[in-house]
């Protein structure tokens, strides 16, 4: 285990003289996609709106204070979609299941409403350049060093994720997952931790955010449609749900397949749903499930 | 706004309501027999209503016999589609069958863009276009029509459900599956017939409404309006779904006329917001007791 983990420390580190310029700048959406799947806990399908406000805060800091280090920036990124995510989930905690999941839907197109019609701040549907990161005197304007941000956030990010499985409040959230009455009765307060979840969530995906803002350059409302929130949804059900490495390996998965697919054109939908039916056919259960049974034969 | 226009506006949002409420019913339909949620229904919709109009304008047939196409197609859509796909995933967990109808939605989607291109084109109309007038207001034969027709439907629905041996036995299987099939029902026959019968409403539906928004690849998106709506009512209800239906219909043709553009299409899904942080299984939902 500690083998693999230097070795995929590594090759994060190797990868831009290994592989050329435009997978460096894939590689920075995977690492992207995997921080918003690593933190959607639940089936949300609003977590485009969570990733639109990280970008966009991220984007105006940098815009209109330049001279803000670019890790301040992401984590008053990540804290104002937190905030933003604990108004929106504190009043939805009484929800469940369908209903969690249509409240999520509106909130993610209330989000984006609001985004097009703030055009004094976000230039509506014409969209927002964002300038380079900064860091230090350094200025982050290249793939490369783009993708080395993104590679050390997402380090960071899926550390923390995994060891906060090993706290108190990571074995409140397992219990809830597995069962919210069981949890209850032994004196897990559901609430708390459901509120403690949801801001996390909504944290890491704001940080993501401000690092899609920085690695895509532009921002236009409609890049942060619910296609984009059903797109998260599917990389953790494909990776398998609740699993870090599942989620990772689903960002990876449902990023490089995407991008790989681009040439068919219209034939990409087609092609990309009929993996996705195919898949979960004969991979109940998802990526982890699956390697879980080989590792068993 | 003088009263006049406003029944207008409210007979036309109940048109558009009664649409969803159909889409809803089809949702709630399978979701009440099989505990999965379609989201291919709407492309399942917009692929019957395709149908039609390729068998209309090849053939030059009547418009009832059209709409007839439309039913048979969703039919056989459906059954294939449960037989081939949905049927091999009963084991599977919820989410994974909702990336399955996900899946088949994108296909479907993308399916029909390549037979039909991406384009709109307009379909023939049932109804006359020439307003009625009611004292001083001036009401769409076409809405009336839409209204008229889905009612008809809801009740044909509503005897299915009461009164024939089919219906009785999806009430069970809905209720409990393990003691309905103790009690010799096929479920997984009550699986298909769930299928096949919300894609004939839903094909019905769509006929209805191609006129009103156009044909078009993309008209299967109708279906997340569905879902709002069967939420609002609480999702699994059927009167629910009818009454969140005709709400969202209202609301979103009302709120142009009070409120700022900016928030005017953010409008029902903050009502919906609103609604289920006070009620959180819809306005007739019941919540399920769910034990350890």
């Amino acid at each position: 285990m500690g083998g693999a983990l230097v070795l995929l420390g590594a090759l994060l580190a190797a990868w831009p003289w290994l592989a050329p310029r435009y997978f460096v700048f894939l590689a920075s959406l995977v690492l992207i996609n995997a921080v918003v799947a690593i933190g959607l806990n639940q089936l949300s399908f609003g977590h485009a709106g969570f990733l639109a406000i990280g970008a966009y805060t991220a984007a105006l800091l940098t815009i209109h204070a330049p001279a803000l280090p670019v890790i301040v920036t992401l984590v008053l990124a990540g804290s104002l979609t937190a905030v933003v995510g604990l108004a929106f989930g504190v009043p939805c905690l009484r929800l469940s299941g369908l209903y969690l999941a249509m409240a999520t839907l509106a909130f993610g197109f209330v989000i984006a409403e609001t985004l097009l019609s703030l055009e004094p701040l976000t230039h509506g549907a014409d969209g927002l350049r964002v300038p380079a990161a900064r860091l230090g005197g350094v200025t982050l304007a290249t793939d490369t060093g783009r993708y080395y941000l993104v590679a050390v956030v997402a380090a960071l990010l899926t550390a923390a994720a995994v060891n906060l499985a090993r706290t108190r409040t990571g074995r409140a959230l397992l219990a809830i997952r597995e069962s919210e009455i069981a949890a209850q009765a032994s004196g897990v307060s559901v609430a708390r931790y459901k509120t403690i979840a949801f801001g996390l969530s909504a944290f890491y995906t704001g940080v993501a955010g401000g690092l899609f803002a920085f690695v895509v350059g532009f921002l236009s409302p409609d890049a942060f449609d619910v296609f984009l929130s059903v797109d998260f949804v599917v990389m953790i059900i494909v990776g398998g749900l609740g699993s870090v490495p599942g989620s990772v390996a689903g960002a990876a998965v449902v990023t490089v397949l995407h991008d790989g697919l681009a040439s068919f054109q219209s034939y990409r939908p087609l092609i990309f749903g009929v993996l996705l039916v195919v898949c979960m056919l004969f991979m109940p259960g998802g990526l982890t499930s699956a390697v879980r049974a080989l590792a068993r034969r | 706004m003088s009263a006049a226009a406003l029944l207008h506006v409210v007979v036309s949002g109940l048109a558009t309501g009664s649409i969803y409420a159909l889409m809803a019913l089809s949702l709630v339909i399978v979701y009440n027999a099989t505990r999965t949620l379609n989201f291919a229904q709407g492309e399942m919709l917009m692929v019957s209503t395709f149908a039609a109009w390729s068998a209309q304008r090849a053939f030059a047939l009547p418009l009832l016999l059209a709409c007839a196409v439309a039913v048979v197609t969703g039919a056989l859509l459906a059954l294939v589609l449960e037989r081939l796909v949905i049927r091999r995933a009963i084991g599977a967990t919820h989410w994974d069958v909702l990336i399955i109808t996900l899946g088949l939605s994108l296909a479907l989607q993308a399916g029909a863009g390549l037979v039909w291109t991406h384009d709109q084109f307009p379909f023939p109309s049932f109804f006359d276009n020439r307003p009625i007038a009611l004292g001083p207001a001036r009401l769409a034969p076409a809405s009336l029509g839409i209204i008229g027709a889905s009612l008809v439907i809801m009740a044909a629905l509503a005897a299915l459900f009461r009164w024939t041996r089919l219906g009785r036995a999806m009430r069970a299987v809905a209720q409990n599956q393990r003691a309905a099939r103790l009690m010799g029902i096929s479920v997984e026959r009550v699986y298909a017939a769930a299928w096949v019968l919300a894609a004939i409403v839903g094909a019905i539906a769509g006929v209805l409404v191609a006129p009103v928004i156009f044909l078009s690849s993309k008209m299967g998106l109708i279906v997340v309006n569905a879902f709002t709506a069967a939420v609002l009512g609480g999702f699994g209800s059927m009167p629910g779904a009818v009454l969140g239906g005709m709400l969202l219909g209202v609301i979103e043709n009302l709120a142009p006329f009070y409120l700022p553009s900016g928030i005017r299409y953010s409008v029902p899904f903050l009502v919906l917001i609103a609604i289920l942080v006070v009620r959180p299984a819809g306005l007739l939902g019941r919540l399920e007791q769910r034990k350890v």
